[in-house]
């Protein structure tokens, strides 16, 4: 058969090949510029200098502190988010009376913006005058004031939690509609061979799920690993750095210390890392599916 | 480079458009930092006044959070895209200036606008003989304490060293309730500074004679141990490095701290949101030999090299640094006067709060004017949250802090 060159698979994809080529490679080709400089604080660039910027970076001790955090920041956030969102999707799956208002309050986090969810928890976490706090003084849980952002053991794990409550509304959303696209015949033959809950949801549901699972887990990676807010209108990383994540540490080394070059060495190194850990866990899923 | 071409055509595509608004107007575009929400009212009303006065002028003002101004200027200026003047903190002038993109106002500042100013605030701004910013504002600092607070606890007078302090802040503890004695920042911008009140009236130095960092000195130890003690005892609020300074600031406003350090538009605030508050203003405590420092700060407003439009740009700053627009921009925002003549209006001579706080100028000290301060403040503000904290001794973290600091001094050499 003979194809017009307007239906060749490689001419239809060029234009939006070529579009995300522009916004991403142009300024990663910027950035890989400027990290081999020396460069000042405006971002003119003063002369080569070689691999002097990432050795910088690798060698300050603030950088490996703060990947340990990010790995400790982006594991806990996406494993949670999945142990919960799992459950909420199938009770919201389920056919029950006012299930549309449940679905709503369950999506509203989501509307908000993440900026304003993470300083109206800075309010509710303080100390003195917040909500946190009054609501367990009110509940009889606590007797004293519990400084929540003062020391990275307790600030460190709330922003976890922040981070996990932010993250449900999206992964409900895949869940779902996992969960939809799953026949209900196979529940009948179950039910007909006598099959329980637990053995219908770990035969059935949970394996038709795992493609659902996998791309909740490679995007909640992305977005957590590069997850600004939070942690910035909380405590800006501190106090002394104990709750800082890459991302944090970047902004600083780049807007606050005005040392571009070696914040894009960084922002590479962590391109790098995500790119990595994403291609390793793709590969090793889908390996799992056609097994 | 394979994308150079793709630069130039859209760098002079931008210059060819400057170049053709410049024609119709003379546009001097401002960026300002957003000091209060009245500050965008204020210099747009500037604008309107100076346009009419001055017909086929055309200025813009950008209004910026302080939070994002120095992100903001970054980015503008290494896209090119900045604007004609700026207001920066001072303290980052030095970079402004070593890098050539602030130009030197000599050429345009005549004795008699000179004269106009207070020479304490005027000489942040000068580097290596030239003029490079004017002071557009200006702050110092001072103790506020809570009168009633003090009444109740049978404080007769206002701490003047230390040792009052702690025995004020004791005597407050005792009242019992949810009251605090010194409230003591320990959280974001400044924190290193809320340290230096401490460190200065002990004879302490930022940066030694020697050049290199003064906090591993017995100051520096002596500082950290009363802040330590204050801490430890529980005459500071709980949770020190859990508030910044808008935190304490709400607390002093609530009635519920009995003495804090801050600027003076702490007055201005508590007159808005809180005018039945008792409070009073002091000098910040001194040291065993009498020593006592405060912090100088100012914001200088630069011209760019790059500017298309100095003379109408210079225009309007002198506009601007006229008495009367700086004593509506002074009252406004609560900053000290600039301006010689400025400051002997009753508006601020009669102030008694002000006076406080221009009576400590002689004591004012700016920050060193070096390049990575910015980083040398957060290396300190980290070494005094392990401290506040108790996770590091006084002695070895501060030393740590002052070999790293000198380490910052000795790269951006």
């Amino acid at each position: 058969m003979n194809r017009s060159i307007f239906t060749n698979p490689y001419v239809l994809t060029a234009p939006a090949f070529l579009l995300a080529a522009f916004i991403i490679l142009w300024p990663l080709f910027q950035i890989g510029e400027i990290s081999l400089n020396d460069v000042n604080r405006f971002g003119q660039l003063r002369g080569f200098s070689g691999l002097d910027n990432f050795t910088a970076v690798l060698s300050d001790p603030q950088f490996l502190a703060a990947c340990w955090r990010t790995v400790i920041w982006t594991v806990g956030i996406v494993a949670g988010t999945i142990l919960i969102s799992i459950p909420v999707a199938l009770i919201l799956n389920q056919d029950f009376y006012g299930r549309g208002i449940a679905r709503v309050i369950i999506m509203l986090p989501w509307a908000v913006s993440l900026t304003m969810t993470a300083i109206v928890w800075r309010w509710a976490l303080s100390g003195e005058s917040g909500m946190l706090n009054s609501a367990l003084r009110g509940l009889g849980l606590i007797d004293e004031n519990i400084q929540w952002l003062a020391q990275s053991g307790t600030a460190f794990p709330v922003q976890i939690a922040i981070g996990i409550l932010v993250s449900i509304p999206f992964t409900t959303t895949i869940f779902l509609g996992g969960l939809s696209s799953i026949p209900d015949d196979l529940y009948e033959a179950a039910q007909l061979e006598g099959a329980n809950g637990w053995q219908t949801f770990a035969e059935i549901t949970l394996p038709l799920l795992r493609p659902f699972i996998n791309i909740a887990v490679v995007m909640n990676t992305i977005s957590v690993f590069n997850s600004f807010p939070i942690i910035w209108a909380t405590t800006q990383g501190g106090p002394a750095n104990s709750t800082d994540i890459l991302v944090t540490y970047l902004y600083k080394l780049g807007f606050n210390f005005g040392k571009l070059g070696e914040a894009s060495a960084l922002s590479l190194l962590m391109f790098a890392l995500l790119l990595f850990f994403t291609v390793i866990y793709v590969r090793l899923a889908m390996r799992g599916d056609r097994a | 480079m394979s994308l150079h071409w793709l630069k130039v055509a859209a760098l002079s595509s931008v210059a060819a458009f400057a170049l053709a608004s410049a024609a119709s107007a003379q546009t001097v575009r401002v960026t300002v930092a957003e000091y209060s929400s009245k500050t965008g009212a204020y210099f747009e009303k500037a604008a309107t006044e100076f346009e009419a006065a001055n017909p086929g002028s055309d200025i813009q003002i950008e209004v910026v959070p302080w939070d994002v101004l120095q992100q903001k200027l970054t980015t503008d200026i290494s896209g090119g895209a900045n604007a004609d003047l700026a207001i920066i903190g001072t303290r980052w002038l030095i970079d402004y200036v070593s890098q050539e993109v602030a130009a030197p106002l000599d050429d345009y500042i005549t004795p008699e606008f000179k004269a106009r100013f207070i020479d304490t605030f005027l000489s942040p701004s000068v580097m290596d003989g030239k003029t490079y910013g004017l002071p557009i504002a200006a702050s110092a600092r001072a103790m506020y304490y809570n009168k009633a607070l003090f009444e109740q606890a049978g404080i007769t007078a206002p701490p003047a060293n230390w040792d009052e302090v702690k025995a004020a802040a004791e005597k407050i503890k005792a009242l019992g309730g949810d009251s605090y004695g010194f409230g003591l920042q320990g959280k974001e911008i400044e924190t290193d500074v809320y340290f230096y009140y401490a460190f200065w009236s002990q004879g302490g130095e930022l940066i030694d004679a020697d050049g290199t960092s003064g906090l591993d000195s017995e100051a520096a130890y002596k500082a950290a141990a009363i802040y330590k003690d204050l801490i430890d005892n529980g005459l500071t609020e709980p949770g020190v490095t859990s508030l910044n300074r808008e935190d304490v600031q709400n607390l002093f406003k609530q009635g519920r701290i009995g003495m804090m350090i801050t600027a003076p538009f702490l007055s201005n605030q508590i007159k808005e949101e809180a005018p039945d508050l008792q409070y009073g203003v002091t000098a910040i405590p001194a040291g065993p030999t009498g020593d006592r420092g405060t912090y100088g700060v100012t914001d200088s407003i630069i011209l760019f090299e790059n500017s298309e439009n100095k003379e109408a740009a210079w225009k309007f700053l002198d506009y601007i640094f006229t008495t009367d627009k700086r004593a509506e921009f002074d009252e406004n925002e609560g900053f000290l006067p600039v301006n010689a003549e400025e400051s002997a209006l009753p508006l601020f001579a009669d102030n008694a709060d002000l006076k406080e706080f221009t009576g400590l100028l002689p004591d004012a000290r700016f920050a060193p004017v070096i390049p990575g301060w910015e980083e040398i403040a957060a290396v300190t503000s980290n070494a005094l949250q392990k401290i506040y904290l108790g996770e590091g001794e006084i002695q070895p973290t501060l030393d740590a802090a002052a070999a790293e600091i000198d380490g910052i001094i000795a790269a951006n050499k």
